[in-house]
């Protein structure tokens, strides 16, 4: 009875770590990475406790693939940056917010986890950009 | 930090989940003995993959939302159905009908199968007791692999029997989700 020794390791063999494609940013390296940084960058505001981000994620990295030669796309954890998150008003998660050369110039809350709607979101607001110029 | 030697298998579940979390916390009232000592550690799985990782390097936060893990005091990890057995084996009052999870006939483990059925199919339905956390409920696994075994016997060609799979993907849960676009006026951040 209550034989708790096991006979023979049942240990499930564990798959690589290749979902942390994408850089996760901290507020300690936000302004380096982001707002001092040229060119065109997307951030995802998420929490892995959110079910909608655990949804997207596989997406965004399939889009940070597409986008990579173009664009870079950083994460922000809010469960632990809160201070970035108060100072960007982040009503949920996730959120994309997409800045050229330091400058917000886009902000997608939600959006649906395909790759073309997550393609759409962090490229648009670039596009229009390069349009107005 | 230096990370405190792990003795005790540790329960990782969602503290988002409703299941989960009456889930947890009952294991974690059923893991005390009389004298006080607890033979199972629940810990909710949070969001610092950094606590994970110092627990075991290979545990991934995405992997520990998706399925239930125990993660052994000798760093191993057991998943899914195992690691339900895996907490049965080391509560007081699940210990003495746990053993049957490991019992072999012909090198086939029908208990522990049941319970990776068992513990599928509530995985599936979590949603439907008001877990946010989960997503919306998907098409229960079992009737998947019955219906994909289905499909290639009939069509001919070589079946595999529909054994238990616990690596879901994110992927897999696809749901719409509302889109709002809301560009903001442009900020600087100085």
């Amino acid at each position: 009875m209550g034989n708790e020794t096991l006979d023979h390791p049942r240990t499930t063999s564990l798959k690589p770590l290749s979902r942390d494609k994408i850089q996760t940013v901290t507020s300690d390296t936000f302004a380096r990475l982001v707002l001092e940084a040229e060119g065109p960058i997307a951030v995802e505001f998420m929490s892995y406790g959110c079910a909608h981000c655990r949804a997207i994620e596989p997406v965004l990295e399939q889009v940070a693939e597409i986008v990579k030669t173009q664009e870079k796309i950083f994460r922000v954890n809010i469960a632990i940056e809160q201070e970035l998150a108060g100072t960007y008003q982040i009503q949920g998660t996730p959120s994309l917010i997409m800045f050229l050369d330091g400058n917000e110039v886009g902000r997608v809350e939600g959006p649906s986890p395909t790759v073309s709607s997550v393609l759409t979101a962090v490229t648009q607001p670039f596009e229009s950009g390069a349009e107005a110029d | 930090m230096t990370p405190q030697k792990q003795t005790k298998p540790i329960l990782l579940f969602n503290d988002e989940c409703t299941v989960c979390r009456h889930i947890g916390h009952w294991v974690q009232r059923s893991a005390q003995s009389k004298s006080g000592e607890t033979s199972i550690l629940v810990q909710p799985i949070g969001d610092d993959p950094g606590i994970l990782r110092s627990l075991n390097p290979d545990l991934d936060i995405w992997d520990a939302y998706e399925t239930i893990h125990v993660v052994m005091p000798d760093g191993s990890m057991r998943l899914g159905g195992e690691a339900v057995a895996e907490t049965l084996r080391n509560l007081p009052n699940t210990k003495w009908f746990a053993w049957s999870f490991a019992t072999t006939i012909f090198g086939f483990r029908p208990f522990q199968v049941m319970l990776n059925v068992a513990y599928a199919i509530l995985a599936d339905v979590r949603p439907l007791f008001g877990c946010e956390s989960c997503g919306k409920p998907k098409v229960l696994r079992p009737i998947q692999w019955v219906t994909k075994w289905a499909r290639n016997l009939f069509a001919g060609s070589p079946h595999r029997s529909p054994s238990p799979h616990f690596s879901l993907s994110s992927a897999a849960r696809r749901r719409p989700l509302a889109v709002s676009v809301a560009p903001l006026p442009q900020s600087s951040h100085s």
